[in-house]
């Protein structure tokens, strides 16, 4: 029993040890490499505002109370009743996309940005008006270098560069 | 100028303030930390501490923390106690390094010679756990009584092993002079005479520091810090040194029982402290690494476990290690 566990402790430090000289990181180094992300990648949401019913089916599905319906007011003037249009609240998203599987005419779509700050907490809140501008763009200090997470075998995440 | 230089240059000064005391514990104390997250960072395949100067791969990060530990203000809450709050760290401090005062540099260099040199450094070695009991206690704090409280459990399971195996090494060069005993090993050293000594005190130094597999008085995930979690600024940045240092102090009493000390060195170098102090250094010193890679490979024991292995594992193996330097001073007739 004492010898088992003896050879396990050495195993252990064996292992260690091993780990300690093999020299491999799992890191991704962030500002400087940025990873690029797969089709289907649940990031911020863009708004199309010409194709939009405003049906509402969104701000319904949305389970976070993220997606809400605002009334638009240019619009309501023109047409003499209270038109609604989807905004949303990046405070409360959950990045289900539940809202984009939802939307019958595709006017919300995901795009690969998460890596946005806001200085306050008003900032993150998109209204319609907002929401139909798009998304922020990501600041850099300097040009990030485009990486791809590939699975190894051996090593288990390496990072390849893309072009 | 001259004249300053020899004050200092004098081993009764030399060895308090310089090496092995409080300069070099204190520049030890930088780098070690450092090098204790790169390592564990390096296991775990991550970079560890990187940004603070990053051309050295971080190295002056300690630097930085320290600047922090100074500036921040150290909150002491009403309902301590205030005295012993406030004295206990410069004490556990003073205490963890007191011990480097008897430790030899050269066979010619040290602060002061003794018959029991060996049991002066283990004795002042036991006085830092009684702070950070009281630190415990003055703290208010339930986390720090049960970190207070560990401690004592966890003293009463290392001294007395770790002792043992210390002094069968002094049965086996029958002194406890420690000048005596590295200039023994001149041919073999004491880790191949009695490795059993060896690997207990080697347990038991990193038990005695809260070190990784017994980092139990502090247990992050379980007591927030242990003794320590009302300590803020540098109060914390004492008390968190005090262990670094403790295990210093005592690596370099292990580098001195079984690895030779500053053998081998040629005998014509043996008066002039520099080579004889930076071989003591450079041992001591992969002791201390040694230590700081245990974190990144072992989860914490649980307090029993590291009770049953002090009790039912350790203290059986410094007996056995006391058997085994009498039988080899049989043998080879004499110490």
């Amino acid at each position: 029993m004492a010898v088992e566990r003896t050879i396990r402790h050495i195993k252990a430090l064996a292992t260690g040890a091993k780990y300690m000289l093999g020299g491999h990181r799992l890191t991704l180094m962030y500002p400087d490499d940025i990873q690029e992300f797969p089709d289907g990648y649940r990031g911020m949401i863009e708004y199309d505002w010409d194709t939009c019913i405003k049906c509402g089916l969104c701000a319904m599905v949305c389970p976070a109370d993220a997606m809400k319906m605002y009334v638009s007011k240019e619009e309501s003037e023109e047409g003499k009743r209270p038109v609604r249009r989807p905004g949303i609240n990046y405070t409360r998203c959950i990045f289900c996309g539940f809202c984009v599987d939802i939307c019958p005419t595709n006017s919300l779509k995901f795009t690969k940005v998460h890596d946005v700050a806001f200085y306050t907490f008003e900032e993150q809140i998109y209204p319609p008006e907002k929401f139909r501008e798009g998304i922020p763009k990501p600041q850099y200090d300097k040009e990030p270098r485009k990486v791809r997470a590939v699975l190894d075998e051996k090593r288990g995440i390496r990072y390849e560069p893309v072009e | 100028m001259q004249d300053l230089l020899s004050v200092i240059m004098e081993p009764y000064v030399f060895v308090p303030l310089i090496f092995p005391g409080i300069t070099v514990a204190f520049l030890l104390l930088l780098v070690i930390i450092w090098l204790e997250r790169k390592i564990a960072a390096k296991v775990q395949l991550r970079y560890g501490p990187l940004y603070v100067l990053k051309p050295l791969g971080g190295a002056i990060q300690m630097v930085a923390d320290l600047l922090r530990y100074l500036f921040q203000e150290p909150i002491i809450p009403k309902t301590v106690d205030k005295l012993a709050f406030i004295m206990t760290p410069a004490l556990l401090f003073g205490a963890a390094y007191l011990p480097t005062i008897a430790i030899p540099v050269s066979p010619t260099f040290y602060a002061f010679r003794n018959d029991l040199s060996l049991l002066i450094v283990l004795a002042l070695s036991t006085l830092a756990p009684i702070f950070t009991v009281v630190m415990g206690w003055a703290s208010n704090n339930k986390f720090s009584l049960i970190g207070g409280v560990r401690e004592g459990y966890i003293v009463v399971s290392y001294e007395i092993p770790m002792f043992l195996s210390a002094l069968s090494m002094a049965v086996l060069y029958g002194s406890l002079d420690l000048v005596e005993i590295a200039e023994a090993q001149k041919g073999i050293w004491g880790i191949f005479l009695n490795p059993v000594a060896a690997i207990t005190m080697l347990v038991l130094m990193y038990m005695s520091t809260s070190k990784f597999p017994f980092e139990i008085p502090e247990a992050e995930s379980e007591i927030v810090a242990g003794a320590y979690t009302e300590y803020s600024g540098i109060l914390y940045g004492l008390v968190m040194g005090a262990s670094y240092v403790k295990l210093y102090v005592l690596s370099l009493v292990f580098a001195i029982l079984f690895l030779g000390g500053w053998n081998p060195i040629p005998g014509f170098m043996a008066n002039d402290p520099l080579l004889p102090g930076v071989l003591l250094f450079i041992k001591a010193f992969i002791i201390i690494v040694i230590g700081a890679f245990l974190r990144a490979v072992y989860p914490r024991f649980r307090i029993d476990q590291a009770m049953d292995l002090g009790w039912k594992t350790m203290l059986p193996l410094s007996i056995i290690s006391i058997f085994i330097s009498l039988v080899e001073i049989m043998i080879m007739g004499g110490a």
